[in-house]
């Protein structure tokens, strides 16, 4: 019994029991082992997975609703809803057939219709979607459990569109639901996964609450990330919304929470210090910062000014800012692709590498024509991976010669200056910071911040034309050799015209309670096969 | 300033001294020391307070002067160091010097107090020179004030604040925004009060024009208040702004402030206090220095005063 | 006196319009799209604009005040932005911590400060009142967030005594319920408790000094039966004063004290909506703050009939 049960039973307790309050109704300790107290890594103040495409919706959704296929944990899409498909020899048909037993939260069952209409809204939200929808011949159901896509042009990634865990995730829901425009938020939140929503226990902001769904039929395989049988070893998931870190190292020494997503991991050595509390990696496929150019505006319309940033920059400086001073948790980056994914290159990243160049990346500035007007850097104070950078960022500029205007805002500010396309001066922007989880990065398919496309491309309209070619290429590369060489030419061709300018490749670690048993590595919390004692 | 033109009518002063309990007998009889350093050993509070407002001050203009490096150099590869001889207060989470920061953060928090104090004072008194002056404005500017007053002020700042970007200036006037309410409403009990003088309707019957009554009567009344309740706004005002940082919606950092160090160091405070620490030794100080130069200030001027302040 | 209650009461109108109309205007010339947020990063320029075109975003500032004001007429604060729950009904989950937490903080403060007043007063001169007062003083000057740090440190992590963080309802139990918000409380109360303490010790000292004083000491009246019975009662009306202006402040340290110890109240909920542009949300609770701190003062004035016979409307 720990010191605080102690004292409750007999001071606290007596003298306020003496005054007339009920004690606590305690969860018997059976029903506590089975109630998981998780502190996520942001506010889930909105539930619709595909209008709302932030990382914690999709975490959230990922309990509440199944996917098609899902990703294991060597980023092959594998079967989930699905029993079996087949594609046409001509690579135009394909036909899907789906699992006995699927049931939605409120007991109806998951028929091809509800897939349909799933599939329509989730394709009109996602780049990949998009590219099937506009490809697409028909998409219909064929009898309740055969629904069948027909496309104009062969589209071998399908399964991984279907199957990915980049948000916004293929979740199949209601027909009813998913009618609902794209751009208009769902107001129900039934699914077919294996937990339920307790729409009445939500307070956004602070909690949300899942419950086992007792329905729910697992496949029979070992669970690896997306794919295989989701076996929920807990009833009862809370997700406890702390604002404060220091606060949530606090509770979860005292034992008042279970699983934090992410803590900072200048609190881990002391929450490893603690008997009862382990930390390890959250994720191996990590996160990369991005220093992101407006290729549209001064003084980054200008290439040498983009490899005047490139050549000065310490990606150490930047890593160090953002993860401390833990050496396994950061890696320079000298491309775009994700470290120990199949298609990383460091192709072309000879100006990242090495000692740093000051000298060089003065001259370059002078030589791209730079006059010295103020160029404005928009830095989110409130999210802590910007906030850091932005400060390093800040002192860089400086040292090369750049007038920096730093602008101190939050990110939803930040979200809403960088769509604006106005010259400097008249409220554009010059450069903000961003960061990519390293499964949006893996290859051309998802990671939309390396696409170059001018006004189709992200946040800074990038205009390469070699960039965009190999993205083609890889998308109609018939094997995975013909796909590295697509990438590593990508990736020279995207340094060399510094798309954007990548801050390095950092972990970060997730801590939990020792006795909960089953948390495993992934890009998102895994629910499935955790347990308590 | 004597007290009489400060605090006409009736020697108010003399007579609440007169009534006031017997002081206890506790120092030594010395001769009352006149001028200066007599007035401070009178008001040991108004001597301590001012003492460490101006220690702070020096600090702040001094900054350089004082063995400090650049505030905002970061160092990556030397962050989170403890306090040594070499880093006096340590280093932060982006290896810039905490002792630094600390120093030259003491310019901000006290430019915010100052700014803040003088500008909601000067509005303040304006506002209520013409509410207290002129019925027909009066109603109206009181709901509003009261409409205005009613908005916790934190959250209105924070509004204001998100209105714009981060800037000292910024703060300075959302800050200002929140406190005038207050200051008004104080003129404008006193000018209401004095309106009803005999010496004011004297002035009146005989054809002294507005303006005149105003300056000679009125303003020089209004002086103690107003400074006394300047002091305590410059006091709430570096803890809003301290407050504004810890939210996020503060000064940005590259311009350090107590608040904005504190708020930084806030998610490493179990491990590295330090950083929270010295910022909030600082602000404390600071803080309680002015308060405590507000309270001798008010019991020098007007002990009556404690009862609306 | 009914008719100045009913002209109080009528008075909050024009102010709590005032309220409305300045907050929905400072919200409005506010840069920062929520629908930008909402869009996500990977949505387009047309994506954004959608999503503002459906929130109702894009339409002139006139009709969209004019419409919000007739709803809030009938007690329909609308929908949030980003949860689209109604924003009365956030507010019903959130309000029992909040409220909770203020009133502890006020008994709390008051039946510290209170007495800490009367003593320095009765003191006044000595060690007592010094350091009293020093006390009340430096209550003034630590931010409440490091307060709230030392205690939850001190007490919680250290002791054990107490959880470091949360809120449990009170229909789960009186002493569950106090162990959560008494850390909160008091790192709230100490500024609470310092103003009050020093108006309490300046109004004593004027109304120790008058003559129905001098007269129930001659008449042999115990030393606690003057101080609480005759001279405190006198002393009430500034007091009250300023415990009715110091709720504002409450709101505001609220805000904060919900951040360090986890509190899922209204402070934590507005700053949020705040930072992310939920325009009903933060419309919303700040109207609700003003209204409760123009009710609560409405109420002091007619609390001063009961301490003061002498004060008549």
């Amino acid at each position: 019994m720990d010191r605080r049960s102690f004292l409750k039973a007999t001071a606290l307790a007596g003298a306020l029991g003496a005054a007339g309050g009920m004690p606590a109704p305690a969860l018997s300790q059976g029903a506590a082992a089975r109630t998981l107290r998780f502190v996520p890594q942001a506010n889930l103040a909105n539930f619709d997975p595909i209008w709302g495409t932030q990382y914690v919706v999709r975490n959230a959704a990922a309990l509440v609703w199944d996917t098609l296929y899902g990703f294991d944990d060597q980023l092959r899409p594998q079967r989930q809803m699905v029993e079996s498909e087949q594609v046409s020899a001509d690579g135009l048909t394909w036909d899907f057939r789906l699992r006995p037993g699927l049931k939605f939260h409120d007991g109806s069952t998951v028929t091809a219709k509800d897939v349909v209409a799933s599939l329509t809204r989730w394709s009109a939200r996602d780049s990949m979607g998009l590219m099937l929808k506009a490809l697409q011949q028909e998409l219909v159901a064929v009898d309740d459990r055969n629904f069948r896509w027909v496309l104009k042009k062969p589209y071998p990634k399908m399964l991984m569109a279907l199957g990915k865990n980049n948000t916004p995730m293929a979740f199949i829901m209601p027909e009813r639901l998913a009618r609902t425009d794209p751009f208009t938020q769902i107001n129900d939140y039934i699914g077919s996964g294996p937990m339920r929503f307790k729409r009445d226990e939500w307070i956004p902001g602070a909690r949300s609450v899942f419950e086992k769904f007792a329905d729910y039929v697992p496949r029979d395989e070992p669970s690896s990330w997306l794919a295989g049988g989701k076996r929920m070893g807990i009833d009862r998931i809370e997700w406890l919304v702390m604002p404060d870190p220091a606060t949530a190292s606090a509770a979860l020494q005292n034992g008042e929470v279970d699983w934090w997503e992410n803590p900072i991991t200048d609190l881990v050595p002391q929450l490893r210090r603690n008997r009862n509390v382990r930390a390890d990696i959250a994720d191996p496929l990590g996160n990369i910062g991005s220093f992101r150019m407006n290729h549209t505006t001064t003084p980054f319309n200008n290439l040498k000014a983009r490899q005047a940033v490139l050549a000065a920059l310490s990606q150490e400086d930047y890593m160090r800012a953002l993860v401390g001073d833990d050496d396994k948790m950061w890696k320079p980056l000298p491309g775009y692709f994700t470290p120990g994914t199949p298609l990383y290159t460091e192709e072309g990243g000879d100006i990242l590498k090495g000692p740093r160049n000051m000298e060089l990346a003065k001259r370059l500035l002078a030589e791209s024509g730079y006059d010295g007007s103020p160029v404005p850097c928009i830095v989110a104070q409130d999210q802590p991976i910007t906030k850091a950078q932005g400060d390093v960022t800040a002192d860089l500029l400086k040292r090369i010669g750049f007038n920096v205007d730093f602008v101190a805002t939050d990110w939803g500010t930040t979200g809403q200056r960088r769509a604006m396309k106005n010259p400097v001066g008249q409220g554009g922007w010059s450069m903000f910071h961003s960061w990519h989880s390293g499964a949006d990065c893996i290859n051309p398919g998802v990671y939309q911040a390396i696409r170059a496309n001018g006004d189709g491309a992200w946040f800074g309209w990038p205009n390469i034309p070699a960039v965009e070619t190999e993205v083609n290429n890889w998308f109609e590369a018939p094997d995975l050799e013909a796909e590295k060489a697509a990438i590593r030419r990508l990736n020279k061709a995207a340094i060399d015209n510094v798309v954007y300018a990548p801050t390095g490749f950092f972990l970060g670690y997730q801590a939990w309670r020792a006795n909960v048993s089953g948390i495993v590595k992934g890009p998102l919390p895994f629910f499935w096969g955790v347990s308590k004692a | 300033m004597s007290s009489a033109t400060v605090l006409a009518p009736a020697a108010v002063t003399r007579e609440s001294v007169a009534t006031a309990p017997p002081q206890p007998d506790i120092l030594p009889a010395v001769k009352p020391k006149k001028g200066f350093i007599g007035f401070l050993r009178r008001n040991p509070t108004i001597a301590i307070g001012g003492g460490l407002l101006l220690l702070m001050v020096v600090i702040a203009v001094f900054a350089p002067l004082f063995w400090t490096v650049d505030p905002t150099a970061l160092a990556p590869a030397r962050r989170t160091r403890e306090p040594s001889a070499m880093y006096w207060f340590g280093t932060d989470m982006l290896g810039r010097d905490v002792y630094s920061r600390v120093l030259y953060g003491a310019r901000v928090s006290l430019i915010v107090g100052f700014s803040v104090a003088l500008l909601s004072s000067v509005v303040g008194l304006a506002i209520g020179m013409v509410s207290g002056y002129i019925r027909l404005a009066d109603s109206i500017i009181m709901r509003f004030m009261d409409g205005l007053m009613s908005i916790p002020s934190i959250l209105l700042a924070i509004a204001l604040m998100a209105l714009t970007r981060g800037s000292v200036q910024n703060v300075v006037i959302a800050i200002t925004i929140a406190e005038i309410p207050r200051v008004s409403r104080l003129v404008r009990g006193v000018v209401l009060s004095l309106r009803e003088q005999p010496y004011v309707e004297a002035a009146v019957a005989a054809g002294t024009r507005t303006p005149r009554i105003i300056w000679r009567h009125i303003l020089p009344n209004t002086l103690a208040p107003i400074t006394v309740q300047a002091t305590y706004i410059c006091a709430a005002a570096m803890i809003t702004e301290a407050i504004l940082s810890f939210i996020g919606a503060g000064t940005p950092p590259i311009i350090p402030s107590w608040g904005n160090i504190m708020a930084e160091g806030r998610a490493l405070w179990q491990v590295k206090p330090y950083i929270v620490f010295f910022p909030a030794i600082f602000l404390s100080i600071t803080v309680l220095a002015v308060n405590l130069l507000g309270d001798g200030l008010r019991d020098a001027l007007d002990p009556r005063m404690a009862k609306r302040l | 006196m009914f008719a100045y209650f009913v002209r109080r009461v009528l008075a909050t109108i024009p102010v709590m319009a005032i309220v409305a109309l300045f907050v929905f205007s400072l919200l409005y010339l506010a840069p920062g799209d929520p629908a930008a947020v909402i869009a996500g990063d990977q949505a387009t320029p047309q994506d954004v604009e959608r999503i503002r075109a459906s929130l109702g975003l894009d339409r002139p500032y006139l009709i969209r005040f004019g419409e919000w004001f007739w709803n809030i007429l009938n007690g329909d604060m609308g929908v949030s932005i980003f949860t689209n729950l109604p924003v009365t009904t956030m507010i019903k989950q959130r309000i029992e911590p909040t409220l909770s937490l203020m009133v502890l903080t006020l008994c709390l403060a008051v039946s510290i400060a209170v007495p800490m007043g009367v003593v320095a007063a009765w003191k006044q001169g000595t060690w007592v009142d010094r350091a009293v007062m020093g006390f009340a003083v430096l209550g003034f000057s630590v931010p409440v967030f490091v307060v709230g740090y030392v205690l939850a440190y001190v007490f919680a992590l250290e002791l054990d005594w107490l959880p470091v963080q949360g809120y449990t309802a009170f229909s789960s139990g009186f002493g569950p319920w106090l162990e959560n918000l008494i850390l909160p409380a008091t790192a709230l109360g100490m500024v609470y408790i310092a103003l009050i303490a020093r108006i309490t010790r300046a109004t004593m000292l004027e109304v120790l000094q008058q003559d129905y004083i001098r007269t129930a000491r001659a008449k042999g009246a115990g030393q606690a039966n003057i101080l609480f019975l005759h001279a405190l009662k006198n002393a009430a009306v500034p007091i009250v004063t300023v415990i009715g202006i110091g709720v504002a402040l409450l709101i505001g340290g609220a805000v904060v004290t919900e951040s360090v110890f986890a509190i899922p109240g209204l402070g934590r909920l507005t700053v949020d909506a705040i930072l992310r542009r939920d325009y009903p949300v933060i419309q919303g609770v700040i109207l609700l703050f003003s209204f409760v701190y123009v009710l609560v003062n409405l109420a002091i004035d007619l609390l001063y009939t009961l301490f003061d016979p002498r004060i008549r409307y």
